[in-house]
């Protein structure tokens, strides 16, 4: 098992360093830094202004080698672009956002209490809806109820989560008049009221291919011999289905689940934009929409970086789960 | 079995829905003069040396006082002491400057804040002298401020001089450029042309004459600063920015600023407003003379006139990222102003007025053309449509000119909210005339085929090419609304038998095709700094051309006899002598057409009945300390319009039901 995990970091590893790599040559070599710079202090700042920004931003430095090396200017050859996007990146030092100068690593702290607010409760919700319903229409497969609920699922799959936004806004704040329709309040005693309808929404748009995964294992699972030996040897369907059929089905919902884990740091774009929460999604939007490359960049690198994590994680969780399952 | 499963569904609804609302504020706001809106777009910087965009405005105008201020109700717009005691004349100097002499109220304080104490422990604020407006004169000029106005204060004597020294000290002593920014100043010298006799007197000294001038003391760009707070916020040991913070002497303070989520700006106790001797202040006091108009308009409430400001306790703005659910928050009466969407513009409006629904629910609409100018530019130093193709060219934009209809593109892309222009200079400017029609922004597709032949392109054909002449719109902007605008612009000449090709790339890109001169035709627009018609003139200019000095004239237009009449005109008061002037010029523009003027834009502001004194000031000038709600009435009118609708959970209700029971049924009937 431990070889097994160095091994698995080690790749991991490899394969941030290679991420890291794609970045700079997305970032700094075909975005040219001197864009970047007049983007944000404005085309026609003053020559000076315009250097000050870049050499407080770091864009001054020489994209691979720094040739100037000696001569009382740089300190040493790797002062440049490329290692400093690794050193930075690699130790976390994410710098200052490129749109208005805040510390990066503020903003994350910032927007992570927001996204984890509105994501951690979704997952939960929709796991445990997904799971249940799953187990329901298994349970009654091959009935009417079973192909109701696998019409709707196609059909919540084949609409945008947009519309389920705008039409959660427009019946439970508009028309039942339940919840704000957007919003957000730091303090824990009506936080909920803002993150009802968000939570809401995120189930049904979630609901239909999540239902259909599981229904599926289930169904898989169900005509399996233990579970015929179960029922021969008295137990209820309540039984057979929590305590034989979902445990056994639990390899397949821990590779959907755990891989979904980690993302739930980085937010989600579309609720949180909607719905105005200030979370990490959100502020990726903002990045993408106002240029600000060095939030962008790390927002990508974590996205890498937890999503490694996150496969790592889902392996050994099935060494858990399941006692047949050997990490080697 | 099938009542108890109803029985819980209704139980479970009924649970849900008890002392749930969509109600986004606390209930301690109840009953308090609290007004509130939104914004979409993140104040980039409240330091009021760099703030520039509408979005920063509403909170450095309402936080930072100035000097003068514009007349709210007066139009067109008029200059009135608000931290000076007077608009001061112009004096002239021996030397062919020009000298203003403010003075300033007394017992005008600046907010209460931490970084008072620095200077004096336990001190948590002070009084304004004239050395907080030479300090933040000086951080005008220091380059490292970056100011985007530094440009329009260089006939300040000694301004670009200290700019120079400050950079040169900077550069040549490293200890130097450690210093707290206001030794660093002092050290510098200051500005020649920035003088405090007095602590309450400041005067300001041009090399020449500017009649401009007074209109940026009107701006939070030339507000009081604490050199404290400059020094205090630095960024370091937990402190914040100056950029995200505000400490000015206006009648409101910013008491929350968390600007991912919300600010709020909360009445400031220590307003010089409040003062016993401010009783007259013409800043401090609603305007008396109130025009019968805005009243039956309900813009004003008469009832306010000769009344201490503010009346608001409290503006709350809430960050909302999306059109659509701020403009729903609005309908709920959560929001006290708003525009309007696209989306719902033919539900709110019905022709130029508001649709019967919305008026029934005592909602106004305060529509104002604000001062901007959009249009389609040549680039005239380009062979075939600028100067150099003489009459020919000048024919050929003459024909473009005709065969654009501004109407139909206001229609089809803006919901009609723009004022078809005819000049640069928007209405309500001096030198606007209503009555004027401009004979080449009257679209005429026989007469521009007639000029397009005259200019040697009949039926658009290139004699030299012998094919359909060739020409490039650049648009830095490559978004599907963009391209959908430009298409519609480009098939008027494409019509005329051009073949006028679209070159959409990033707005980077775009720049450096300016910069490098390689761009035939493009369209701009200008928000206007002061209401006053250099500032649209001048965009004219030959010494502002992008070619020679990478100035705003992207045009490039250099004409003599507008140069001239500008030069004349510029630093003139209004009279009918700039009026002649200005009319000169603009029939100058008329013939040349180094521009197809398009449209200015017209705000339309949505306001429900309990909001009071809405009038629109327009140059994205706020007006809070006029403002005031009727919080009953929002109560009241909030409660009626926010009745839940129940019958889409019944329906749901019914669906589940019919979704289960013939599961249920299933089941009982396989197990019996």
């Amino acid at each position: 098992m431990a070889a097994y995990l160095i091994r698995r970091l080690a790749y991991g590893a490899v394969t941030v360093l290679g991420v890291l790599l794609l970045l700079f040559v997305l970032f700094f070599a075909v975005t040219n830094p001197d864009d970047i710079a007049r983007k944000a202090v404005g085309e026609r700042a003053r020559p000076e202004v315009y250097a000050q920004w870049k050499t407080n931003h770091g864009y001054d430095k020489p994209l691979f080698l720094n040739r100037a090396y000696g001569s009382g200017e740089a300190r040493h050859y790797t002062d440049t672009l490329f290692f400093e996007h690794y050193r930075s990146m690699l130790t976390f030092d994410f710098g200052r956002s490129d749109a208005d100068d805040t510390p990066i690593a503020d903003r994350l702290l910032r927007g992570a209490g927001p996204s984890l607010s509105l994501t951690v409760p979704l997952f939960i919700l929709n796991l445990a809806v997904a799971v249940g319903v799953g187990l329901f229409v298994a349970f009654f497969r091959e009935t009417l109820l079973d192909r109701v609920v696998l019409v709707l699922c196609i059909l919540t799959m084949s609409v945008a989560t947009l519309l389920y936004i705008i039409a959660g806004q427009f019946l439970v704040g508009m028309l039942l008049k339940w919840f704000p329709i957007s919003g957000y309040a730091g303090d824990s005693s009506v936080i909920w009221r803002f993150l009802a309808l968000p939570i809401l929404v995120g189930v049904v748009a979630g609901f239909g291919s999540d239902v259909r995964l599981y229904r599926t294992i289930f169904i898989e699972e169900m005509n399996r011999d233990y579970v015929r030996t179960a029922r021969a040897k008295g137990a209820g369907d309540a039984r057979v289905m929590v305590a034989h059929v979902l445990r056994n089905a639990l390899i397949p919902i821990i590779t959907n689940v755990v891989i979904a884990i980690p993302f739930l740091f980085t937010g989600s774009l579309l609720l949180e934009s909607f719905f105005g929460i200030p979370g990490l999604g959100a502020m990726t939007v903002e990045a993408i929409q106002g240029n600000d490359f060095s939030t962008l960049r790390t927002m990508v690198y974590l996205g890498a970086l937890l999503f490694i994590l996150g496969q790592i994680l889902t392996d050994v969780c099935y060494a858990v789960a399941d006692p047949r399952v050997r990490l080697a | 079995m099938l009542r108890r499963l109803v029985q819980i569904a209704v139980l479970a609804a009924a649970l849900a829905a008890a002392g749930c609302t969509n109600d986004p504020y606390p209930a301690a706001d109840k009953g308090r003069k609290v007004l509130y809106s939104s914004f979409g777009e993140v104040p980039k910087t409240l330091d009021p040396a760099v703030s520039y965009t509408t979005s920063e405005h509403v909170i450095t105008g309402n936080v930072y006082d100035t000097l003068l201020e514009y007349h709210y109700l007066e139009r067109p717009f008029k200059l009135v002491p608000g931290l000076a005691e007077a608009v001061p004349e112009p004096e002239a100097l021996p030397d062919g400057g020009q000298r203003y002499r403010f003075r300033i109220r007394r017992g005008v304080r600046f907010h209460e804040d931490p970084c008072f104490d620095r200077a004096r422990p336990g001190q948590r604020t002070r009084e304004v002298t004239a050395q907080d407006f030479a300090f933040q004169f000086a951080r005008l000029a220091d380059p490292a401020i970056n100011s985007p106005v530094a440009s329009s204060f260089v006939q300040l004597k000694g301004f670009q001089d200290f700019a120079k020294r400050l950079a040169e000290l900077r550069r040549a002593d490293a200890a130097f450029a450690r210093l707290p920014a206001q030794e660093q100043y002092a050290k510098a010298g200051g500005i020649a042309g920035v003088a405090t006799p007095t602590a309450r007197d400041l005067e300001i000294v041009l090399s020449e004459p500017n009649a401009q001038i007074l209109y940026w003391f009107a701006m939070a760009f030339t507000t009081p600063v604490p050199w404290e707070a400059v020094a205090y916020y630095d960024g370091r040991e937990g402190r914040a920015n100056f950029a995200d913070q505000a400490v000015g002497t206006g009648p409101f303070r910013l008491a929350v600023y968390d600007k991912q989520l919300r600010y709020v700006l909360e009445r400031n106790p220590g307003w010089y407003g409040l003062n016993p001797d401010a009783a007259d202040a013409p800043g401090a006091v609603f305007p008396t003379a109130i025009d019968a108009a805005d009243v039956a308009a309900k813009r004003i409430d008469p009832a306010y006139a000769g009344r201490r400001m503010p009346f608001l306790d409290r503006v709350n703005f809430t960050r909302e990222r999306e059109g659509i659910p701020r403009f729903n928050k609005f309908l709920q009466g959560y929001y006290d102003d708003g525009g309007i969407i696209k989306e719902s513009f033919d539900a709110i409006m019905q022709g130029d007025r508001l649709s019967p629904a919305m008026a029934a629910r005592g909602m106004r609409l305060d529509r104002e053309v604000e001062p901007t100018i959009y249009y389609i530019g040549f680039n005239m130093n380009d062979p075939v449509l600028g100067t150099k193709g003489g009459e020919g060219s000048r024919k050929l934009r003459q024909a473009m000119s005709l065969a654009v209809s501004t109407e139909t593109f206001l229609q089809l892309f803006l919901n009609g909210r723009g004022v078809p222009a005819q000049s640069p200079l928007p209405p309500g400017l001096f030198g606007y005339d209503a009555r004027y029609r401009n004979p080449f922004r009257q679209p005429d597709m026989a007469k521009a085929r007639a000029l397009l032949a005259e200019a040697g392109y009949a039926n658009g054909i290139d004699p030299a090419t012998r094919a359909p002449l060739r020409l490039t719109f650049d648009i830095g902007n490559t978004s599907a609304q963009s391209l959908l605008e430009t298409e519609f612009l480009v098939s008027a000449w494409r019509s005329l038998g051009l073949n006028v090709e679209i070159a959409a790339t990033t707005y980077n890109q775009f720049q450096d095709k300016v910069r490098r001169g390689a761009y035939q035709i493009f369209r701009w627009g200008w928000v206007a700094d002061y209401p006053d018609p250099e500032n649209f003139l001048f965009l004219l200019e030959c010494s502002n051309a992008q070619a020679k000095s990478n100035g705003p004239n992207t045009a490039n237009f250099c004409n003599e006899g507008f140069d001239s009449r500008y030069k004349a005109m510029k630093d003139i008061p209004n009279s009918e002598t700039r009026a002649r002037l200005v009319k000169e010029m603009l029939a100058i523009t008329e013939t040349e057409r180094p521009w197809i003027e398009l449209f200015h834009v017209e705000d339309f502001t949505l306001s429900h009945a309990w909001l009071v004194n809405s009038k629109p000031m327009g140059l994205s000038y706020p007006a809070y300390k006029y403002r005031d709600v009727d919080p009953a009435m929002r109560e009241r009118l909030i409660a009626q319009w926010n009745e839940p609708v129940r019958w889409p959970l019944a329906l749901l209700i019914i669906g589940v039901i019919a979704l289960v029971v013939p599961a249920v049924r299933t089941y009982y009937r396989e197990r019996t």
